[in-house]
């Protein structure tokens, strides 16, 4: 289990570590079987979802009583938002058995597409949070408390979709994994 | 003026410039959001402006993988050319002499085996190169049950022991092994070797940690190997070693999430001969909190006042052990393999052990020759003893061979002996195969069949994997020779030993 065994060498005092190829070991038990966990997202279906929930989430901050429309819009952001970043940037691995664990260091949004970037599908995932944000903005009357609020929420998931962050870990209170 | 001139062209083109702008759908709408947004706070209008134009930036890139970087773009005839040149190496590697050698004398048994077997050159020599330990090969009760149960349930199973595979018997003989061992509960396996390679990774999966001695087995090997665990191994049989491995990874493993942790051993070992340290794996794995996955495959049927096997010798008790895994191909001279432990963990591994969900399950008549041999086993413990008796003489007649050391327990059949070193090391060093092989044919010759040990050197990567056997040649003791014919075979074999090395010495 020595560090250059596994090939994930890291300094103790760096709070920025990138994750290093895998090794070929690796790679043949993720090509062994196709990843269902990230390949769902460019099925039928998958994209229309984005914007149902969006509605969906709208609709039900509207019905609860005592919420205003800049309140309403600005839940609706967050909400989307928040179950993005924790479904495609915090939650590594796939659930199921199907790999022998070898994506376990990865996120969904670095097993999309086997980690390409700029494919039709992450332009699509990118654009969404960037459009609900504006538009928020736009309902929320461009009060600058809930500007803020907005925008630190956008730039919570659209840091991480970059390309140059990806593989990237930043470990404020973490000791990272061997 | 030229001034003028370019105002009023200036002044022109901008009203026709909007003008047209005006004439595009939805246009006015994009003015009244525009004007609407910016409010009188510019700093904000333009945090907004650049994150669209970062996000018409992105929808623009051109795709590309972060996988293959730098692949060569080959045309059609540069590959042509590429694929002329190459030459593929071979699957196996060619033969070497002493393996040739090896290929021309191997002896072939003509008939049934036992402990007298008939050569195809048409000699009768004694066999001491089978795992017959109890000489229920030859055993006629057990053959007209085997018989009587082909008739009624054919061959194979015909299918995987989920889909329609389990038949009544497997049952019983999953109930009987597990009575035999006192295990609350049992699971068998159609094959000896891929039992304890699919035992392994059912349960131990990538990032979990297996402790494995140093000189396990091949299928043990390959079951780590599968697993995709991390590894760590210890000196063989060195409990000291163990602890300190033990030690190092509660250590390293101090602020890191929980994984299953694993000590993998076996009870007879089949690279060396000798015998597990069992208690004091118990109490280690007690006190680091780990698993232990035991392979009986040589120890089971044989060790034990009534062959119970390595738990019985030492006194342990065998629900001590989590996962204990053993042969029904050995010394119990039927076929499959099994899996004793808690319900759990039995039921576990018929859902997710591959080679049960995926292999057609044990034919019948060897699901009842085992369930017959155990109760043979039960009700004649005297075979033990009888066996014990012939491994010791035999070992007496060896223990006064000057060359020669056995590596194996006193009680293991299958005795294993490596070449003594000193004062011959230039001699015998990278030869010993030769003089090995040397031995076993010099037996042969003087009609004691024995054979040397072979081996398959696993490499992962680059680095070997496991670690490296003293070469050895070894004996099978069987009960099926009188006292007086395994004396003789013992001091046939110390003869042969004596001229090779005599050869040597000239």
């Amino acid at each position: 289990m020595s560090d250059a065994a596994h090939g994930r060498r890291r300094r103790s005092s760096s709070l920025i570590y990138t994750e290093p190829p895998e090794t070929i070991e690796q790679q043949s038990d993720q090509a062994a079987l196709p990843n269902l966990n990230a390949s769902w997202v460019n099925s039928k279906g998958a994209w229309t979802i984005h914007v149902v929930l969006i509605i969906a989430l709208k609709i039900f901050y509207d019905t609860m009583p005592g919420v205003s429309q800049e309140t309403s819009w600005t839940l609706t952001n967050i909400s989307y938002m928040a179950g993005s970043y924790l479904m495609f940037h915090w939650v590594q691995g796939i659930p199921f058995e199907f790999n022998a664990g070898a994506y376990d260091n990865l996120n969904m949004w670095e097993q999309i597409d086997n980690g390409d970037q700029y494919t039709p599908t992450k332009k699509f995932l990118l654009t969404v949070p960037i459009v609900l944000f504006l538009m928020s903005t736009h309902y929320t009357h461009y009060d600058l408390t809930y500007f803020i609020i907005n925008c630190l929420a956008v730039l919570a998931v659209v840091i991480p979709k970059l390309p140059s962050s990806h593989r990237m870990r930043v470990g404020l209170f973490t000791v990272p994994e061997e | 003026m030229d001034l003028h001139d370019a105002y009023v062209l200036l002044n022109w083109s901008a009203g026709e410039l909007s003008t047209r702008f005006q004439r595009v759908p939805g246009s006015q709408i994009l003015l009244r959001y525009i004007k609407s947004s910016y409010q009188n706070d510019p700093v904000r209008s333009v945090v907004e402006l650049c994150l669209f134009l970062f996000a018409v930036r992105y929808l623009l890139a051109p795709r590309y993988s972060t996988t293959q970087k730098g692949a060569v773009e080959l045309t059609e005839d540069e590959i042509d050319e590429l694929v002329e040149d190459w030459t593929p190496e071979p699957l196996v590697p060619g033969l070497t002499e002493v393996e040739q050698a090896e290929n021309e004398k191997r002896p072939v048994i003509v008939g049934p085996t036992g402990p007298k077997v008939k050569l195809s050159n048409g000699r009768t020599v004694n066999n001491f190169a089978s795992y017959n330990f109890f000489n229920f090969v030859s055993n006629e009760l057990l053959k007209d049950r085997a018989v009587q149960v082909l008739r009624n349930y054919g061959v194979g199973a015909c299918g995987p022991p989920n889909f329609y595979g389990t038949q009544d018997v497997h049952m019983d003989t999953e109930r009987d092994i597990a009575k035999f061992l006192g295990m609350p509960a049992c699971i068998i396996y159609a094959q000896a070797f891929s039992t304890i390679s699919s035992v392994i990774p059912a349960f131990s999966k990538r990032g979990d940690i297996i402790v494995a001695d140093k000189a396990v087995n091949f299928a043990i090997q390959k079951g780590l190997q599968i697993s995709r665990s991390t590894i760590r191994w210890y000196e063989h049989n060195d409990m000291e070693d163990l602890g300190r491995v033990l030690e190092q990874v509660k250590r390293d493993m101090a602020r890191k999430p929980l994984t299953r942790r694993f000590i993998v051993t076996e009870g007879l070992f089949e690279n060396t001969g000798d015998i597990v340290d069992l208690p004091a794996i118990i109490e280690l794995k007690q006190r680091y909190k780990y698993r232990l996955i035991l392979d009986e495959s040589y120890s089971f049927g044989v060790l034990g006042r009534t062959g119970r096997g390595v738990t019985e010798h030492q006194n342990v008790d065998p629900q001590s052990v989590e996962m204990l895994v053993g042969s029904l191909a050995h010394g119990i001279c039927s076929g499959g393999g099994f899996c004793a432990g808690s319900p759990e963990v039995v039921d576990h591994q018929r859902i997710s052990s591959s080679a049960y969900v995926f292999s057609a399950a044990l034919p019948a008549m060897l699901a009842v020759t085992t369930s017959e041999t155990l109760k043979l086993l039960e009700g004649n413990p005297q075979v033990l003893t009888a066996l014990r008796e012939n491994i010791k003489a035999f070992r007496n007649q060896m223990d006064r061979c000057e060359y020669v050391e056995c590596t194996s327990s006193l009680d293991n059949p299958v005795c294993m002996f490596i070449l003594k070193r000193d004062g011959l090391e230039g001699r015998i060093f990278g030869n010993e195969e030769k003089i090995l092989m040397d031995i076993v044919d010099e037996a042969l010759a003087n009609s004691v069949m024995i054979s040397r040990v072979k081996h398959i050197y696993e490499t992962q990567g680059t680095k070997p994997f496991g670690w490296r056997c003293v070469p050895s040649f070894k004996a099978c003791i069987t009960i099926g020779h009188t006292k007086k014919e395994v004396e003789k075979a013992g001091s046939v074999v110390r003869q042969a030993v004596g001229k090779v090395m005599a050869r040597l010495k000239k």
